[in-house]
């Protein structure tokens, strides 16, 4: 039926935008899709050649409204095409601003899964966990490529102020965290801090606050 | 106190140095902006000094770290909440911009009157923005379709393909100033709204939309 594939990918954004990990592009939807767009503008075409110049759609209503819905759908299918797309960058744009490496992680999953083959139990387990993140379209991988350097050609004419920090307003100036994962040493202005797991901190917010977005440190209250 | 007096310390001026009305600016640039449904002028003069103002202050607290007298180091505690905060109203205002660049581009793109609000990097950036955007669509699927079904700008079909931004959104506003002449509300039946100082109103931002840009009403 028309627009039931254009449906479905609409489905699938809808679902994206609820989740925390983008799902994997949908190529085979999209390829669909953009086939019945050119079948349905070529059936319109041959309609139209057909008719020649003395058409009056009131003289042939039945063929009008073929063309009515042709023309239709082909719109219909472009906007839930354009829907989906949109989805999905926006949400690589925003987990570029959130600093996530995206196109590492993508590189290590594949990396993972060329692993598989050697049977790890733990390269498995690692694949499985990534899976999620193991999921854009080669278009959207160079989209995120280009979209971090023009990012960073932005934000590289506000250094002082840091554009992609914290949202919420500043209340402390340190805090207390708690270190997840080992980070290494961070210079501070008070001296060099050993990040080791397990290990607590008051340190500056402004210091570490990048490592917490990363999930090496987590805030205490 | 009441909010009379308040108003008047702020508007006053009097005995603010420029510091100080420059924040009172750029807080209030920063709530007219996270308040209304359009982009607004770029302040780039007040930006420019706040921005200058951040960079001394960077410097003076890494010229003082070294120090290690503790009344010194309590003077330093309170320069750098200071700097954090004007950082935050910052790094807030622009990314508030940045959110409305994003979401009304073609709007923005197509209208030469919008468009002279932005910021010479926020054109780059949306300018870059846009192109990069078209092309991962044509590269994902629209180079596949019929030619006339390729613009991204269509109004044909009963449906604008451009976003604009929603003029008649309902915005809570207070008046700084008396305005001259009184706004007209279609649809209600009183007449003449006269906009007094002090006043507080919730109203469409088509209506008060003129008087923020020129500073006469402020949005909270």
């Amino acid at each position: 039926m028309y627009g039931e594939l254009g449906n479905k990918l609409v489905q699938h954004a809808k679902r994206t935008q609820s989740l925390a990990h983008l799902p994997p592009y949908q190529t085979e939807f999209v390829r669909a899709v953009t086939r019945e767009v050119r079948d349905l503008d070529k059936d319109a075409s041959v309609t139209l050649s057909q008719l020649g110049t003395g058409f009056t759609p009131s003289a042939d209503p039945a063929t009008a409204c073929a063309l009515l819905v042709n023309h239709l759908s082909m719109r219909r299918n472009k906007r839930c095409l354009l829907a989906y797309h949109r989805v999905r960058s926006n949400k690589l744009e925003e987990m570029c601003w959130n600093g996530m490496d995206i196109l590492e992680q993508q590189q290590q999953s594949q990396q993972n899964r060329g692993g598989n083959n050697h049977g790890s139990a733990e390269t498995t387990l690692l694949a499985g966990e990534s899976a999620g993140v193991n999921s854009l379209s080669p278009e959207e991988e160079e989209f995120v490529r280009q979209y971090s350097d023009l990012l960073a050609a932005y934000k590289g004419q506000w250094t002082d102020i840091d554009l992609t920090g914290s949202l919420e307003p500043p209340r402390d100036l340190f805090i207390d965290v708690r270190v997840l994962k080992d980070a290494g040493e961070i210079q501070t202005e008070y001296g060099s801090i050993n990040l080791t797991k397990n290990s607590q901190f008051f340190v500056k917010q402004g210091d570490v606050e990048r490592l917490i977005a990363q999930g090496f440190l987590q805030r205490l209250s | 106190m009441d909010i009379d007096d308040i108003l008047a310390d702020i508007d006053g001026g009097s005995g603010g140095s420029l510091a100080t009305e420059d924040l009172q600016a750029l807080t209030r640039a920063w709530v007219n902006e996270k308040g209304s449904p359009e982009i607004l002028t770029y302040p780039s003069e007040l930006i420019e000094r706040v921005m200058d103002r951040i960079r001394k202050q960077i410097e003076t607290i890494e010229m003082q770290t070294g120090d290690m007298d503790p009344k010194m180091n309590f003077r330093l505690v309170i320069l750098q909440t200071e700097l954090e905060r004007f950082k935050y109203l910052i790094r807030s205002f622009l990314r508030v911009r940045l959110a409305k660049i994003d979401k009304h581009a073609l709007h923005i793109l197509t209208n030469s009157e919008v468009k002279a609000r932005l910021s010479a990097s926020e054109i780059q950036y949306l300018t870059a923005h846009q192109a990069l955007l078209h092309s991962h669509y044509r590269a994902s699927f629209l180079a596949q379709f019929p030619p006339n079904l390729q613009r991204l700008d269509d109004t044909a079909g009963g449906i604008s393909m451009v976003e604009h931004p929603d003029l008649d959104q309902v915005i809570f506003c207070r008046v700084l100033h008396d305005v001259a002449d009184p706004i007209t509300i279609e649809g209600t039946d009183t007449a003449d709204v006269w906009l007094k100082r002090g006043d507080i109103f919730v109203v469409r931002w088509r209506h008060v939309a003129d008087a923020v840009t020129k500073g006469e009403v402020e949005l909270i």
